[in-house]
Formats: C-alpha cells, structure tokens, sequence
C-alpha cells in the first residue's frame, strides 16, 4: 500500500496527462463504448468510430487481417470485418491501434516497441488463456492483458527522472520491474496505472487488473480476471516478450495461489497443458513482433 | 458519447502469403505432442512434413490423408508411430545447442542450489548427462561450469557424468573432436579458450574440460544400475525419451526423480514435455527455457 502524500502525487501528475494534444478524437469516446455492455452498442456507431481517423481505420484492418485476430480473408471494408469480428473484438483492435497513437514517446525510460510487445503479447495471451478455460468473454480479457502495465506509460510521461532510475536498477540487477519501482520510487505502475484508470473512468474490472496483477489475492471485485492476467504476465516475461532485460528469476505458475484462484472459478484448467501453451505462444512470438511494428512502430519511432 | 463526423475514404488492404502446409500435418503434430511430448512449431513444421514424406514413400501410400490414417488406424499404427518419431529426431546436435537453458543455469539454477548447499561440509555438484550421445551436452556443461568456478563455484567440485546405450557414440565423445558444424552455436570465446588449436578443420577440447566428464555405458531401462545413480542435482535428457513407450518413459522419469537430490533439477529437450509423465515434479519457467524441479525439502511444496 502507499500513503495518502504519494497517492495525491500521484493523481496531481497524472491530472496533467489529459492535456497530451496526441490522444485521438476517437480514443475518449471509445472508452465510453467499452463501458457499455456490448449488447447496447451498434454495428453503426463501431464502424463510424473506427472510420473517423482514416490511418487508423487501415491500421485496424490491417491488424483484423493478421493471422493473431483470426480472419481467414482481408476484410474489404470496415463494416465487413465488424460483421466477421463481431463488435466486442472490433472495439479491441480500435483500443489497440489508439493506444499506439495516444501517447508521446519522447525520452521514455523503457523502448517503447518492448513496452508494446509485452503488452500486445500479454493481451494475446490472456485472450488465449481465456478461450481454452471457456471464460466467456476472451476480448475483455484481451483488453485487460492489453492496458495492465498502463501505469508504466503513466511513469514514463509525469514521473520520467525516477522512473529511468527504477528502469535501470531492474535490468542491471534482473530483478522485476515493480521491485526496483518500489525500492528506489516507494511506489510501483500499478499504483500510477490505477489512478490514470479512474480518471479515465475505464471499467472496474479493468482498473482492478491495473492496480493489482501484482498481487491479484489484494484484487476485491474481479479476482479470476486479474489472476488470469497475472499468470499471462508472468509467462510473458518467461518466454521473450518481457521488457527486453534478463528477469533472474524463476516462475512456478501452478504453485502461484492465482492458480488456485483460477482453478476455482474454471474447472477447465484442469485440463490445460500449460507446456503445450507455451510451445504455442512461442509459435505466436513471430505474429506479435510483426504487429507491434505494424501499430507502435511509426509511431514510436516517429517521435 | 461525444459524435463524431463520418470519413468515408477507402482504406488500403494488407495482402497475407498463402500457406502451402497441408493441414493434416497439424494433426499429425498434435498425434506426436499427445504421444512423445514433442512438439514442432509451426516453423519446424517442415521437418515433420519431410519425416512424412519419407514414410509416405516408403509405405507407397498417395498422400499425407493417406497416411494419416495408417497412423490413426492402421493395425501397425504404434509401430508407424515409432518409425516417424525416429525419422523426425534423427538428432543432428551441437554444443551451446540452447543458450536459454545455459542462462537458466548460470543465472538462477547455480545461485540457488550454492545458497541451497551453503551449509554442506562438502562442496560438491553433481550433473548427470543421459543420453549424451557424441558428447556436445557435457562439454558445453563443463565449459560453462569452469567459467564459473572462479567466482560462484570457487572451492566447489564439480563432476558430469555423462551416459548414453550406444558405444560408437560414446568413442566418439570421448575423444571430443568437433567439427564446423557441431560448432556452429559455439561462441568464439569458447572456441579459443577450450580447445586446442585446429587441426584438419576440426577442434578437440582441452584435457581440463574432459577432465571435469566421466563417460560410461548405460541402459536408462536397467532398473538395477538406474537406481545407483543417486545424488544428482541436475539431470539433463534431452530428446532421448522420445525413444521410449510411455509406460518406460514414465519409469525412467521415477527414476530421475529419485536420483535427483531435493532442490535438483531436469531438462528436457528444447520441444519436448513431461506431459504429466510425473506429477512430483514442479514445472518452472526461467526466461525462454523450461525445467523440473524436485521442490527442496524446507520448500514446503512436496
């Protein structure tokens, strides 16, 4: 826990990040959308967002045509691949490319094309996870997986001369990022990430993975989703899409009580071969490169 | 929500490659991973694809459909299985064959067992290569061993025993001579500081790397001898189970489960599991490499 002094700090600093001019027209009213269960959106209000900003719409395409979203045939209009998609997986590709877009990435302390592989490949993995334990709704667990490290970018933009040092001490000691975060800073991207979520006003359930995918047992409304993403997390920095140090610890996923947090509310996880997963998700490590570069690439490198 | 204006543009399309793979093989992989644990990624797909066809060649059957049905329904079906997993691991290997595994070791494994032992009058470290074959696994263990036995393992013994069924194999590692290709993976550093200058192309490793070695004979199925090889800490046996049943290789496991000592570890092969083989073993992650670990004894989690 950190103290009321850091907490306000905190949200003093990241009162300021609103300003960014970056954030695209349609960023804001898309977080309104995904607050909104999917039955009260339509088909029209998702392609007009989607079409508003005209790179983004052939990024979105261009990411619903890659062989990690599952079209088997490139979508030959918005409307089409909304259809094909459904509204749910179209609003995660729009949350995708906008992210990209929405901040500046001068001067960040971590390479900004690892931050998004790590957490595009998150998001990949927490929709997969999802699938094969029948959550029911894998695209909420995308989107989760997807912003869980959001409080890094919130570091990196109001809190930019600690958090180089924090970013330092972790790779030269390969220890986990929210160690060195908490050791030299008092506090860590999950309290920095919450605080931009509920100014945001994302969904409770999202701002609940932000705050605690650390410690998911300290997680009070959304538990087997901030256990799943904590798992994904962990599994991503073992295999190649952590952030681009050497972490010099090992991971034992079914002694970790979120297992056992999962294992409860899915009985499917039974019969997951978590060696199988990872065989697969290495599988999947050429396909997320790819898209990183296709969505963060311009402009992370553009800046 | 705030409105927002409609832009009507047509949008450019991203052209994906077709896939030429038949997708039998896919299934044909997943009959592999259900049976040997190994697993072909979709990049090394080919090498299963190659497998097939030599098979398919020889059984003079008309395409991969066809002989996916042998595999499935065929009467000699456990016998054709054992055939495409000898075409497919036919082993070409080398030294330094997986840097993720050397990093595991050096970086977390080697740290926590000399924390582990601290307290041990000897000092000594125990690695057991089963299934060694022509010797590329040892040596690149007693490379890395000698780098650090300055620093971590300073004052620590360190002995390899090196195995393997078949004797032509082992002639061969025990002269330790090595050429371009088996070197392939091998850094420059290591080169020079390990073996002797070259000779006809080739290298042979120095006398104080073989040293660290003992290389014997031995049948993984010999119940007998297996249970004398008590007291090691690190197993590695990588791509030999593939050669068992599942009932021989499940015993083989119990085996190096006993041999290894509390807080030891095992390797497998780069694509191969356990899958369930043994449920006493902890699966763990290190960074791009998987292992086993028989929890210790002040772990708790036995």
């Amino acid at each position: 826990m950190i103290n009321a002094s850091i907490a306000a700090t905190i949200r003093e600093r990241v009162d300021t990040i609103e300003t960014t001019p970056s954030i695209p027209i349609v960023f804001l009213p898309l977080l309104d959308l995904l607050n909104l269960p999917s039955d009260m959106v339509n088909l029209d209000q998702i392609v007009k967002l989607v079409s508003y900003d005209n790179t983004i719409a052939a990024q979105c395409l261009r990411v619903a045509n890659s062989p990690l979203f599952g079209m088997s045939k490139a979508p030959d209009s918005i409307k089409a691949a909304v259809i094909s998609l459904g509204i749910r997986r179209v609003q995660t590709i729009l949350l995708t490319c906008c992210m990209g877009k929405a901040f500046p990435t001068k001067n960040w302390a971590i390479d900004p094309i690892v931050f998004w592989r790590h957490s595009l490949g998150c998001a990949m993995v927490c929709r997969k996870f999802s699938e094969s334990l029948a959550t029911g709704d894998a695209d909420k667990a995308y989107m989760a997986g997807l912003l869980h490290d959001l409080g890094f970018m919130v570091n990196c933009m109001v809190f930019s001369a600690e958090f180089a040092v924090a970013a330092k001490n972790a790779a030269e000691q390969q220890i986990p990022f929210e160690e060195a975060e908490r050791a030299s800073m008092g506090f860590a991207h999950p309290d920095t990430g919450r605080a931009l979520a509920e100014r945001w006003r994302l969904p409770n359930d999202i701002v609940d993975v932000i705050a605690h995918h650390h410690a998911p047992e300290e997680s009070e409304t959304a538990q087997p989703l901030v256990a799943l993403v904590h798992l994904s997390d962990l599994l991503c920095r073992m295999r190649n899409l952590g952030y681009g140090y050497y972490e010099r610890h090992k991971v034992d996923l079914l002694s970790d009580p979120a297992w056992a947090t999962l294992a409860s509310h899915y009985r499917r996880l039974d019969g997951v071969d978590l060696v199988r997963f990872t065989f697969e998700m290495d599988e999947a490590l050429e396909g997320i490169y790819q898209l990183v570069n296709t969505i963060f690439g311009k402009s992370a490198a553009a800046v | 929500m705030t409105a927002v204006p409609q832009v009507t543009k047509s949008p450019p399309f991203a052209a994906r490659p077709a896939e030429p793979i038949d997708p039998v093989y896919r299934q044909i992989r997943d009959l592999v991973y259900k049976v040997s644990g190994i697993y072909q990624a979709e990049d090394k797909l080919y090498l299963l694809s190659d497998g097939c066809t030599r098979r398919i060649k020889q059984l003079q059957l008309r395409s991969p459909r066809e002989y996916w049905d042998h595999l499935v329904a065929h009467p000699s079906r456990d016998g054709e299985l054992r055939q495409l997993l000898n075409e497919i691991t036919i082993g070409e290997t080398c030294l330094f064959r997986s840097q993720p595994q050397l990093d595991a070791l050096r970086k977390v494994i080697l740290p926590e067992l000399v924390a582990d032992k601290a307290r041990q009058i000897t000092k000594r470290l125990r690695i057991w290569s089963a299934g060694c074959s022509t010797g590329e696994e040892p040596y690149t263990l007693a490379m890395n061993m000698i780098e650090e036995s300055q620093a971590l393992l300073k004052d620590w013994k360190v002995e390899i025993i090196a195995t393997d069924l078949n004797d032509r194999s082992l002639e061969t590692a025990k002269a330790g001579i090595y050429g371009d290709y088996a070197l392939r993976c091998t850094p420059e550093l290591y080169k020079r500081k390990y073996f002797l200058p070259p000779k006809d192309k080739k290298l042979e490793v120095r006398p104080e790397v073989r040293g660290l070695i003992s290389f014997s004979r031995l049948n993984l199925q010999d119940d007998s001898r297996m249970l004398f090889m008590k007291g090691m800490d690190l197993i590695f046996c990588c791509n030999v189970l593939i050669y068992f049943d599942g009932v021989s290789k499940s015993r083989v496991v119990d085996h190096f489960f006993g041999n290894l000592t509390f807080g030891g570890y095992f390797f497998l092969g780069v694509s191969e599991s356990l899958l369930n083989l043994n449920d006493k073993f902890h699966l763990v992650h290190f960074p791009g490499a998987i292992g086993y670990w028989k929890p210790s004894l002040s772990s708790g989690k036995l």
